[in-house]
């Protein structure tokens, strides 16, 4: 016999409120940003490509919170969740922000000077880009899978470390395999979301009966 | 119970999805839940629309984590 789990209750409970895809296509629109970037600064020569990821955060915040207020929570109703796990994944964003700070670090010491390590460093980067892109977001992904329990994002990760390997090996531009990755996971979020709103459709009476109940 | 157990407040349409059941069921459910003082039912205005909130109280929880212990014990009896 099966033993009653609560973290099984709390699993589910956390699963059933990102089953509407939104989270995969704002993952994938990120992704796309980044592919979008690079390829205006090649095409376009806008060297400030950056500021494309940079900025979508900030717009997309707000519209994150009214889809989940217009799609997800009319459906499957309103959770409050405790601050355990929005301590853990506090946790988690801090822990990588410092490992991105000290990698940056490594990286703009190595750019700022010629001497044997830099110029190891760099012949070991600027060839295996891709590799080392592919490995960090493998990495990164499966670190936000295990905490937050989102299994498919540990899928995200192998898929995006073997279509930049594969971009490696066949000499596909860099911009080229982002967008692809970006589509992809924009495309799986739209295919979740079609089916949420499929399996939860709007049920105008429940909340009118749990305001009258009570 | 174990529902909201593991979060901090939910509302009656979510714990209705949760648990798959009809709403007078669930209605009769925390009727008599709240009438033993272990869920508390906060009713609120969210963008001036009446939304209802459930959440356990100390006693709901502490009662809980006695019957998850209980419970527990017997799993455990059971095995050996």
């Amino acid at each position: 016999m099966k033993k009653p789990s609560l973290k099984e209750v709390e699993k589910k409970t956390y699963m059933s409120y990102h089953q509407d895809g939104l989270i995969d296509i704002f993952i994938g629109v990120y992704i796309l940003m980044f592919g979008a970037g690079i390829l205006l600064s090649t095409w376009a020569d806008f060297a400030m490509w950056f500021i494309l990821p940079a900025i979508f955060p900030a717009i997309m915040g707000p519209i994150w919170i009214s889809a989940k207020k217009s799609i997800t929570i009319p459906r499957i109703g309103y959770v409050k969740f405790g601050i355990r796990g929005g301590n853990k994944l506090m946790a988690v964003f801090i822990g990588l922000m410092v490992a991105a700070l000290g990698v940056f670090m490594v990286f703009g010491l190595g750019a700022s000077t010629d001497q044997g390590w830099a110029l190891a460093l760099r012949n070991l980067i600027i060839p295996n880009g891709m590799i080392i892109v592919g490995i960090l977001a493998a990495a990164i992904s499966s670190l936000f899978a295990y905490t937050v329990g989102l299994t498919r994002l540990y899928v995200y990760g192998l898929c995006t470390l073997g279509l930049l390997l594969a971009a490696h090996f066949t000499i596909i531009p860099f911009a080229y395999a982002l967008v692809a990755i970006g589509l992809g996971i924009v495309g799986n979020g739209v295919v979740l979301l079609t089916r949420f709103i499929h399996n939860h459709p709007l049920a105008q009476g429940d909340q009118a009966i749990a305001n009258k109940a009570f | 119970m174990s529902q909201l157990y593991v979060v901090e407040s939910a509302d009656f349409l979510f714990l209705q999805k949760q648990l798959q059941i009809t709403p007078g069921n669930l209605s009769s459910h925390l009727s008599k839940l709240e009438e033993a003082g272990y869920v508390e039912i906060v009713k609120e205005f969210i963008e001036r629309k009446p939304h209802t909130a459930l959440e356990l109280t100390k006693k709901g929880r502490a009662a809980f984590r006695e019957y998850q212990q209980s419970l527990k014990q017997v799993f455990n009896d059971l095995q050996h």
